[in-house]
Order: structure tokens, then sequence, then C-alpha cells
């Protein structure tokens, strides 16, 4: 039987566009339905560096990318505080990197209106003793660093808290088109089959690298250029600031202090399958080989894992031949009725993280329009819960890490997560590395798909340390059998899952301790376990 | 001072593998511990470039480096250990008490300046009932006795009557004598034996200028005062390692300090080059048998024993130097206990708030001991004599003071072979 729901705009897509727009049809009280054929930000959205750009990356090359992404990061600042750490950012020029571009670099921020401040090299390394001693010059900017997990998850349950609604696992099937307009899509859940109608005269494709296959279901040929890029797990955050490179921006060269660890890349190559998150090595070893430069111990550190993701970017006339650098950052925002004479079909895509904001702001401006009514953004004004809680700081119970954790990461699950502390045991910390308990697991898993670590994964940071869950996935799975959470079977496939998932982004980086690690976990799952491949995997 | 960057590529070798949390002794006793895995190279992860976390729990370690000796990793966790200790401290200062525990040098001096009072004042229960209110010192804990004649005063004595012993040939070999406080104000004896040990092998010894090697100062997490401690050490005996002479300690703490804790502290190529010349002394003395320098010159001591391994002796890694040198004495007969760490920890097992822990944790090794029936136990460690004698009723000797009788008895049976 196919279940009906009536909405005023079906968002397809649940990455950090996607629940952006759907937050801002939400606080400007219109319904609205997110459509996300796995669990939020499992594409792209968390793919990425978790850079906060300041903007000045792009200062020369694309000052409208640039400009938009330092109000942005004003913005944010301000409205996602949970999420955002102020590390600010450095830009460090080094003998190779040429006296032209800094010039350029600095009088383009300059005339953007983006500070730039000088430090005293000594300064530098004192607060950064990894970076290359050789570096000319060393400039400040308001970089930082954001939670792409946190920030995903706080504003689809502000959207939700708003009235909106947001389907997981649930893949788009078809659209319904009538006459040239659309009036809504077909999708079904992923698990079971089960298929909903959903009614919508507006439907705004937010799928990222999916956004040609979702047109092509409207016959609308609409391409994306996947730009790949490759990104690396340091096992600890080795850098107290964002470190960028001073030149035309370009491969690994860019470092990112992100809570416990440090992220580096990227590398972009273009790719046809928007679900190609293939890793490879001679890519991992040029980045690193660039990344040298700015860090030159950068071989001796632990690698913990590497991931990659695609930039869905956006050209008018897209030539396909384009290595991905030399493509605007800005946003898309196409009209399909203009574009394709298919009403009620809007794509958004390109941009950047730090601009999703601004991306659904515009996107709900064309729907406003479309719709004939006047309601202002607010998204610029109304700030997200914020993560931190003080409300643990005197919790007896729990250690001093997983206070801090909790202080840091709890939100607006801060009472439930109370409530559930007062279990016994449920202060015990299950992943070691990222400190992550019981009570807070348990107040973290989706209430809608199967149950998946990588979900509980992205809302605690479970398993994203040095070990990569060497301990705690069993230990979380175990218990969330034994607390009736799942079923001892669905348990099993998701440890077989996640264990895999691990493996792929440590093998690829498998070398010294993590070559270890990976036996490892090998021997405790594959060998004490006696854990073997998954069933068919139907998610 | 170390600096924490250079530690990094230290604590990122974990695997999180347990093994040192499934070797720690502690850990094997309290649940109120976190173990050495978590407050070792984990913490160190979390707070790096990140909001200092103070976890209280460090008190709990007692930096016997069991963790060091079970890492598959070669990961430094007790050094990880001690600098959690020294944030902790600048965090919450130290307590009078542990200010008093760990100046161990300065409470030797004068504690056994007025030893007799001392001595009788520690026994007096009133007086121990006010320490434990007012310091929180454990009331039942017993003290080790201070002496009047302490090794400083008793040096030039000692020296002078080792240096009756006659010996056929002297050696070339110079000793730095490392006496440290335990030798120094509480036990003489053992110090006293060292010299004559040393004068036996034809040694000649001298007893440099000296602080207390700043363990106890480690342990209470003022690694400020004990990396000064450190540098004075370092640079009085480097002066004797270049005239020759080879630093040898009756205490394994001492030796350990010496050897390992100096070059993290330090970070200097002085510490390094003075861990190259540190020989605990029945580690010498099994390395002079080896070179074939020993004097085997032993006279039967029929005896049983039982020995004790010190934690900070295991920590070494040079396995049983003691039962290797005291097995070449004719009809003694010792046997390696076979238990872990002893529960007195140096200054731990002296505070309230640890002391039924200390107590669990000694618990195995007196029954250990009760179970051989030997007459006496052996221990090179000072502090774990403290606890045998509490908690077991056979006489506590260190190896040397052993090694020194068996020579004794040899000259005084056969004086014309001794005199040769």
């Amino acid at each position: 039987m196919t279940e009906c729901v009536e909405t005023d705009v079906a968002v397809i897509g649940g990455g950090v566009t996607g629940v952006g727009v759907l937050r801002d049809l939400a606080l400007r009280g219109i319904r609205a339905v997110l459509i996300e054929k796995g669990d939020l930000g499992h594409g792209t959205s968390t793919r990425n560096h978790g850079l906060l750009h300041s903007g000045c990356r792009y200062a020369v090359r694309d000052p409208e990318a640039a400009i938009e992404s330092y109000h942005e990061n004003l913005i944010l600042k301000r409205i996602v505080p949970g999420s955002i750490e102020r590390t600010d950012g450095l830009f460090v020029k080094l003998p190779e990197d040429t006296d032209s571009y800094a010039e350029k670099w600095l009088a383009s921020c300059k005339n953007l209106g983006i500070p730039v401040t000088e430090v005293a090299l000594e300064q530098a390394f004192k607060e950064e003793p990894f970076l290359n001693r050789k570096a000319q010059a060393v400039f400040v900017v308001p970089d930082g660093a954001i939670d792409d997990f946190t920030l995903l998850i706080d504003t689809a349950e502000d959207a939700k808290r708003h009235g909106a609604h947001v389907l997981t696992y649930h893949e788009v099937t078809d659209l319904m088109i009538d006459q040239g307009r659309v009036s809504g899509l077909i999708c079904s859940d992923t698990t079971s089959g089960k298929q909903t109608e959903i009614h919508a005269p507006i439907v705004v494709n937010a799928a990222g690298p999916w956004e040609g296959k979702i047109a092509k279901l409207a016959g609308i040929h609409f391409e994306i250029i996947n730009n790949k890029g490759m990104l690396v797990v340091f096992s600890h955050r080795f850098n107290k600031h964002v470190i960028n490179r001073l030149r035309m921006p370009s491969d690994g060269d860019i470092f990112v202090p992100a809570h416990d660890v440090t992220i580096f890349g990227t590398t972009g190559k273009n790719v046809r399958d928007p679900e190609d998150f293939s890793l490879n090595r001679a890519e991992l070893d040029d980045m690193l080989a660039q990344g040298r430069a700015l860090i030159p111990t950068i071989r001796e550190m632990r690698l913990i894992r590497a991931y990659a993701g695609s930039r869905p970017l956006y050209q008018a006339h897209a030539a396909s031949g384009s290595s991905g650098r030399d493509v605007t950052r800005g946003m898309a925002l196409i009209d399909h009725e203009a574009r394709d004479g298919i009403a009620g079909l809007i794509s958004i895509t390109g941009g950047k993280l730090t601009t999703f904001r601004l991306m659904a702001e515009k996107t709900v401006d064309l729907i406003c329009e479309k719709m004939g009514i006047n309601v202002a953004c607010t998204t610029d004004q109304i700030p997200l819960p914020d993560r931190r809680s003080e409300a643990f700081l005197r919790q007896e119970q729990l250690a001093p890490a997983a206070k801090n954790k909790l202080f840091h990461w709890a939100g607006t699950h801060t009472a439930e997560i109370k409530t559930r502390l007062k279990a016994t045991q449920a202060g015990q910390v299950l992943c070691e590395c990222e400190q992550v308990t019981w009570a807070e697991i348990e107040a973290a898993i989706p209430k809608q798909g199967p149950f998946n670590l990588g979900d509980i994964r992205r809302r605690t940071r479970l398993g994203m340390g040095p070990c990569q869950g060497t301990f705690c996935q069993f230990r979380a799975a175990a218990l969330a059998g034994e607390k009736g959470v799942t079923s001892c079977h669905e348990a099993d496939q998701a440890i077989c899952r996640s264990i895999r998932e691990r493996q792929k982004g440590m093998a690829i980086v498998a070398t010294g301790e993590t070559a270890k690690q990976l036996q490892l976990m090998d021997a405790i799952y594959k060998v004490s376990l006696g854990f073997q491949k998954e069933e068919k995997a139907h998610v | 001072m170390l600096e924490w960057h250079v530690l990094n590529e230290t604590f990122e070798k974990c695997l999180k593998c347990n093994a040192c949390v499934a070797n720690c002794p502690i850990t094997a006793n309290t649940l109120a511990f976190g173990g050495p895995k978590h407050l070792g190279p984990e913490r160190a992860r979390l707070v790096e470039n990140q909001n200092p976390i103070d976890d209280k729990r460090i008190e709990y370690c007692t930096l016997c480096g069991t963790c060091d000796r079970s890492c598959p990793e070669n990961v430094p966790v007790s050094t990880l250990m001690a600098y959690a200790k020294m944030r902790h401290q600048e965090q919450t200062g130290s307590s009078f008490r542990d200010f008093v525990l760990s100046n161990a040098e300065l409470v030797g001096k004068m504690a056994s300046g007025f030893a007799p009072i001392t001595n009788l004042a520690m026994r007096t229960k009133p007086v121990r009932i006010v320490m434990e209110k007012v310091m929180h010192m454990a009331a039942e804990r017993h003290f080790p006795a201070y002496r009047f004649k302490n090794f400083n005063r008793t040096f030039a004595s000692s020296e002078a009557k080792a240096a009756e012993i006659h010996i056929p040939k002297l050696s070339k070999r110079k000793v730095a004598y490392f006496v440290g406080c335990y030798a120094s104000y509480n036990a003489p004896e053992v110090a006293d034996s060292f010299m004559q040990v040393m004068r036996f092998n034809g040694i000649s010894v001298l007893k440099p200028k000296q602080k207390c090697c700043g363990i106890p100062m480690l342990a209470n997490g003022r690694m400020k005062q004990a990396a000064k401690n450190a540098a004075y050490n370092c640079e009085q005996l480097l002066t004797y390692v270049h005239q020759g002479y080879d630093i040898v300690a009756t205490c394994t703490s001492c030796s350990l300090a010496l050897k390992k804790e100096y070059r993290s502290l330090l970070q200097s190529d002085a510490a390094k080059e003075l861990s190259a010349h540190v020989y605990d002394a029945s580690e010498y003395l099994r390395m002079l048998q080896e070179n074939g320098e020993f004097n085997e010159n032993l006279a039967p001591v029929e005896q049983t024993a039982g020995y004790h391994a010190p934690c900070h002796m295991r920590a070494q890694a040079m396995g049983s130097p003691s039962l290797d040198i005291l097995e070449m004495i004719p009809g003694y007969s010792i046997q390696d206990l076979g238990e872990g760490c002893c529960g007195q920890c140096g200054t731990f097992g002296f505070k309230k708030e640890k002391y039924a822990v200390s107590l669990q944790l000694g618990k195995r090794m007196a029954e250990s001991v009760h179970a051989l029936g030997a007459e006496t136990t052996v221990t090179e460690c000072g502090m774990c004599k403290n606890q045998l004698d509490q908690l077991t009723d056979k006489p506590v000797r260190h190896p040397l003071q052993i090694l020194a009788a068996s020579y004794q008895k040899a000259a005084a049976h056969a004086p014309t072979a001794a005199r040769i």
C-alpha cells in the first residue's frame, strides 16, 4: 500500500544544502518534507575538510565566492556557535610560492574587506611547532573549523522542531510530472521497499552529486561535475589553527584541526559515478608529498584513515576535461521552469559548506516568489541551539574526559542524556578514543532506518579515533542488542558493515601503527569473535 | 623541560590494546583509578592543542612503570602519566602532606636529626591520629625508622671500616655511590654493606654530592622540582663519569631515575650520557661476574629466603640480578616470590585515602611470603621493605646485606687467603 503525504515543498537530499533549505522553509512557515536515501550527510556533506572558509582561499581566483564565504563565515559563527571552533587560519608563504601571488592575494583580501594580519614568524612557529621553518611569511585570517556532522544534524533537528519532516533511508524513485509541472515524487523505503508518494507543488533537487540522476527522472539533462577529493585524518590534533598555503589553490594544501584530529587534503579528480568514493594510493602519496612543504614531518605522523567525497560543481557550459579547480565555488540556483520548461522543479548546487545557509536562503526566496508569498529569511538571525551544555560538569559519576566530551557535544540531547545517565553503567565510556558513553549513544540512535553504527558514529564520534572502532563498535552493538534497541542479528550485520567501512579507510593508509591496528582489528573481529562477511547488504 | 609536542609521536603509537590496563597493579585493585591507557596516551591525545582536562584520578598512579613494560608498542606510558600528574598538580596545587612526602630528603635530614624523638612520635597513637586528621596520613601505616647516625654522618667511618678489609688486588674500577635517601637516613646498614661488598671486590667507592633522585617528587606531580634535582645530580655525577667512575645505586628507584627518568625530564645529551654509566648494585656485581672480575670467595650462608622484585627494579628490564648474585652463595636458598607490586609504592601507601588500596595490593605479596615459609625476605627497595615489615613477620634484607655477610664470614674463616 502506498502512503501519501501532502506538503508544500519536497526537498531531495539530506546533505547540508538540503537540511539548510528545509530549516529555512520551516522558519518561514512553509510545510516541507526532506527525502534522503541514506543517513543525513552520508554522501558529500560529511566527506569534506570541515573548513569554515574565511574566503581568503578564493580571494584571487574567485572573488565572488570569497566574499560570499566571508559574509557567511561571520553569520555562521553567530548562529551555529556549537558546531564551529574559532581556530583562525594561517596562510603560510613558502620560498617556492611566488611573491606576486602573495601580493595579489593581500591586495584582493584588502579589497574584499577580509581582515588579514601578518604574524611574526617566531610567534607562528611557537604556536605551530610542526610548521616548516623555511616559511617566509605567515598571515592570520578568520578561518574556522566546522563540525559538519553536528551542523547537519542540528539543522535538521531544528527544522523538525519548526514543523518540517525528514524521511531518511528513502530513495526517490520517480518524479510526478503532469503537463510540464512537477506535482510531487515517489520514494521507497530502502529497507522495506514500502512506497511513499509525496505530493508537493515544488520539488527542490539538492542531491549534490546525485542531482543529475534526479534531473533525469524529469527527463532533463543536467550535468554536475563530480569533483572527487581525497582527505586523510591524522591520529591527533597537531595544529591549533587551520593551516593554508599561500599560493594558487591546489592539492594538499590545507590542514584543519577537527576536535581531536587533524584533517588534511585535498585532491580534485572528476568522476562519473556519484557513489565513487574510491581511494587511490598514488593520489594519496602525491597529496602527502605536497603537504610536506607545509609540515615537513608529515610522513612520520600517524594517519588513521582516508576518505573521499565529491564536490558537486556546476558550470553552465561544463567542459568535461576540466580539473575542477578552475570551476567556480559559487552556487548555482537553477529554475527548471526557465531552463527546461518543467515548472516547480528547482536545483541548487555548487557552493560550499561555508555558504550552505546562503544557498538555502536564495533557494527559498525563489520558492516564495513562486508561491507568491512574502516572508523574509531569518536563518541569519535565529541561532541553532548551542551544542555546549554545562549541565554535565557537575556529574560526579562521569570521568572528566567524558564530561568534557558531553559538555561540547550534548546539545539538545542534554536532558535525555542526563536521564539516561542515571541507569547503571550508562556513564561508562564505550569509545575510549572519543570518550563516548552509552547514554550518549542511546540518545543519538536515529528513529528511522536500520540499526547502523555509521549513523551513531556521525552523531557521537563513536569509532572515529585512532583505533577506528577496534573495541567500541562491538561494545556498542552488543549493548544495543542486550538493551533491546535492535535484534542481535541486526547488530551483527551492523558490525560487519561498519568494520568493512572502517577498514576500507584504514587500509589505504595502513603503514606503521595503522597497519598494526588493522591487524588487531582483524584478529579481534574475524578470528576471536568469528564475524564473517555480512549478508547481502540491503542498505 | 620537555615540551608537550616532543611527546607527540609517543602517544600516537598506542593501539588501545589494553595490555597496560590488564597489567596495571592499581587497576586490578580499585575502580577509582582510570587506568594507564586512559590517563596516559589517551588523555594526552584528547588535550593536545585543546583545553586541558584535569583528572584527579591520576593521583592513584604510583609511576611503578608496569605499563611501560607491558606495552607492545613501547609507548612511554608512565612518562605520560608523570606529565598528567604535573598538570594536575599545577591545577590544584600540592597539599601540605604531598609536599612533605615528596621531600624525602628534607624530611630525612630533619627526622634523623631528632631521630629518637621522631621515631617515638611516629609510633605514638595520639600523634598519628592528629597526623591523620591534619595531614591525611594513614594512622595505621608503619613508618620506617630514622637514624640519628645517618650515612652522611657515618660515611667516613664506614669508608675507614671498609678499608680495613684486606684484598689481594685492587680493581681498576672506581665507583661513585648514589646512596639515595632511604639508605642515607633510614638504612645506613645497607650503605655500609655496599661499601664492604665493593671493597671485597677491590673497588674503591666515593660518595659524590647528591640530592634526592626526584622519584617522590615525580610521583606527587612536582615535576619542576624533580627536574631541578635531576639537573643537579646529572651535573655532579657526570663529572665523575668523565673521570672514569661508574655510578652505582643500591636503591632501584634511584637507579631507575638516573637511567630513565632523567632522560625524559632533561631531554639532554648529558642525561643520555649519564644513563649509560648507571648500574643497580646487583646489576653491577653481575656484570663484574660476567667479566671475570667478581670475587667469588663467598662463605656458605645456610638460610632460606624469598625474593620480592620491586617494580622499579623490573622497570629496568635487566632480569633479576640480585637472584643471579645471591644464588652464587653456597647453601643460600632463594626463591622468587613471583608477586607483583607490594602496594606501598613509595609515598602512595602513607596517604590516608590510598591506604586501603595499598594494603589490598600488599595482601597477595604477604600471602606469598607466608606460603613460601622462608626464613627471610630479600628485596632491594626500602619502601617494599616497609610494606613487608608491616604485613609479614619475616625479617627483610637488602641483597647486599646478605652478600656482605657472606664475604665477611669467608674473610673471618680464611684470613690468610684473604690477605694474599
